[in-house]
């Protein structure tokens, strides 16, 4: 068995991109190297417009990089593939899929016999807790289910990697903390390696093995600050405090980096 | 519960309101109809010359009955039925052709920037030109069948070609990027995404062409021409018979069959987009 826990998933090195549009060009990454390990949950954390999406992007192969190089598992991302599930803040749920339609999308067009795609999306369903929701349509659940299936869909393909980008960004905060729970429950289910983008630092606090916080724009790592924390973890406790206490003195020193470029533009 | 008596009181204010839309309508209708007969027996009493082309809402609504029942003045062995029934396939088969070739067309079009930007022109060009501006030529060189369905090709093609364009240039992103990063390549995305999400856009432009296409029949069959038959066709024949109580019969029935098919189109719609499970 190799049981080698600090084997590389993602490797990112000296990542750029530039985006061009007309004459206007803006250099939204450049220069950042991180590494994820196998089973590892890490979370990416900048303020608004630094690039954390674009990362997340190139890793799934819905960008092309400027420079530098992505490796997944010692192989170079060209394209999107399933071994890279992702999970999006608006859901991108097919409305004219029901639930179980949606998480066997994926299995459906590599063409698995119906019977053992039934199978898959049973065990998802039950995982991610929407059992009696199978022949719904998306618009008829909640925000938070509309992400379980989301979840789900992304699982159904078991990448070794899932991407996701805010995904609870557009739940209230109630339903969000309980969807941070639930993923952490499915992620030591299914020991997935999650790259998770956010902008709040409690969330990354309360998710993450490790938290990278990215610079303004032009967005590297400006710092990787591990969370030694057991779970399930506890937001009034002073660890947790004390954490998210560091995480918030980097993040505001970016913020404000930013803000001072936005009011002297050059 | 202090908002039930309120949401009663909506729902009864609601109700009331139906009800008084139901009547005030109803009273209209009404007053439409009595003048028109007084006016009819005005005009028929003071000998006006006016007076034919003006009969009762009573002899309307008998002509409107026998030409369903017996042969219609001017034609031996023909009702309304066969009017409407030739009127119906001459539609029907304008609107097949014009989604056969709208369809595939709008998709590539949508898909293709270099076939959009080469289309684009002809449409542009073909587009603000009336159908019936073609209905001389067209009836001469296809002839009194084919003529008005070439005039429905015209009036449907263009509602579904510029919706389903529309429908493909408006495809959901994230809808795409999703399906890549679940393993679909270019042409799966296309089947399993760009066609389903196409299908309320291509039903718009469905129910908006229907509607042109019935428009476009009537007139397209008002042309004299020999062998002529349709609704439209004996718009005109009546007229020229002088029984205008038929004539009026006839606009009637094309009135309630134009009814009937924007019901029948947005039952449709309705269904599909159910079906979708987008309402």
């Amino acid at each position: 068995m190799d049981g080698d826990a600090m084997s590389v998933c993602i490797e990112i090195r000296g990542l750029s991109k530039v985006f061009t549009t007309g004459k206007r060009r803006v250099v939204a990454l450049e220069g950042l190297d991180m590494d994820v390990a196998d089973g590892e949950f890490v979370c990416l954390l900048g303020p608004s417009g630094c690039g954390k999406t674009t990362v997340l992007r190139i890793v799934a192969g819905l960008e092309p990089a400027t420079g530098g190089s992505v490796l997944v598992h010692g192989k170079g991302v060209s394209s999107a593939g399933p071994e890279r599930g992702m999970v999006f803040q608006e859901f991108a749920l097919f409305p004219w899929r029901t639930v179980r339609r949606n998480i066997e999308f994926g299995l459906e067009i590599r063409g698995v016999p119906e019977g053992k795609r039934r199978a898959i999306s049973s065990d998802l369903i039950d995982l991610v807790g929407l059992k009696g929701f199978e022949d719904a349509h998306p618009d008829e659940l909640s925000g938070g289910m509309r992400q379980r299936v989301g979840i789900a869909r992304a699982l159904a393909n078991e990448p070794t990697v899932l991407l996701m980008d805010e995904p609870f960004g557009s739940l209230d905060a109630q339903t969000r903390n309980l969807m941070q729970k639930e993923l952490l429950r499915i992620w030591s289910a299914t020991k997935k390696t999650v790259l998770f983008v956010t902008h709040s630092v409690d969330e990354a606090v309360f998710l993450a093995d490790r938290i990278m916080v990215m610079t303004a724009r032009p967005g590297k790592i400006r710092e990787v600050i591990p969370v030694p924390l057991k779970r399930p973890r506890d937001r009034t406790s002073a660890e947790f405090i004390a954490v998210r206490g560091t995480v918030l003195a980097e993040l505001d020193e970016e913020f404000e980096k930013a803000r001072a470029k936005e009011l002297s533009p050059d | 519960m202090p908002g039930s008596p309120a949401v009663l009181a909506k729902v009864k204010n609601a109700v009331t309101a139906n009800w008084a839309r139901l009547v005030l309508g109803l009273v209209s209708v009404s007053i439409f109809i009595a003048s028109w007969a007084l006016i009819s027996v005005y005009l028929s009493e003071s000998g006006s010359s006016l007076s034919p082309y003006v009969p009762g809402p009573l002899s309307v609504a008998d002509a409107f009955v026998s030409s369903f029942v017996d042969s219609v003045p001017g034609l031996a062995d023909t009702t309304m039925w066969d009017m409407i029934s030739s009127s119906l396939i001459r539609v029907f088969w304008g609107f097949l052709l014009a989604m056969l070739v709208a369809l595939p067309m709008g998709l590539a079009m949508g898909s293709f920037r270099v076939l959009d930007s080469m289309g684009k022109p002809l449409v542009e060009m073909f587009r603000p030109i009336p159908p019936l501006a073609w209905v001389p030529i067209f009836l001469m060189v296809f002839k009194s069948f084919w003529g008005p369905i070439g005039i429905v090709f015209l009036g449907v093609f263009f509602p579904i070609l510029l919706n389903v364009i529309f429908g493909v240039k408006n495809v959901d992103q994230r809808l795409v990027d999703a399906a890549r990063t679940l393993g679909a390549k270019r042409m799966t995305v296309f089947t399993k995404v760009v066609m389903p999400s196409i299908v309320p856009y291509m039903m718009t432009g469905i129910k908006v062409g229907l509607g042109v296409g019935w428009m476009c029949i009537v007139a397209a069959e008002m042309m004299p021409i020999q062998g002529g038959t349709g609704v439209g066709y004996y718009i005109w024949l009546s007229a020229d018979y002088g029984r205008y109580d038929f004539t009026y019969a006839t606009m009637l029935v094309i009135g309630l069959l134009s009814i009937l098919t924007t019901g029948v189109a947005e039952m449709i719609e309705k269904r599909v987009s159910r079906w979708m499970g987008m309402r």
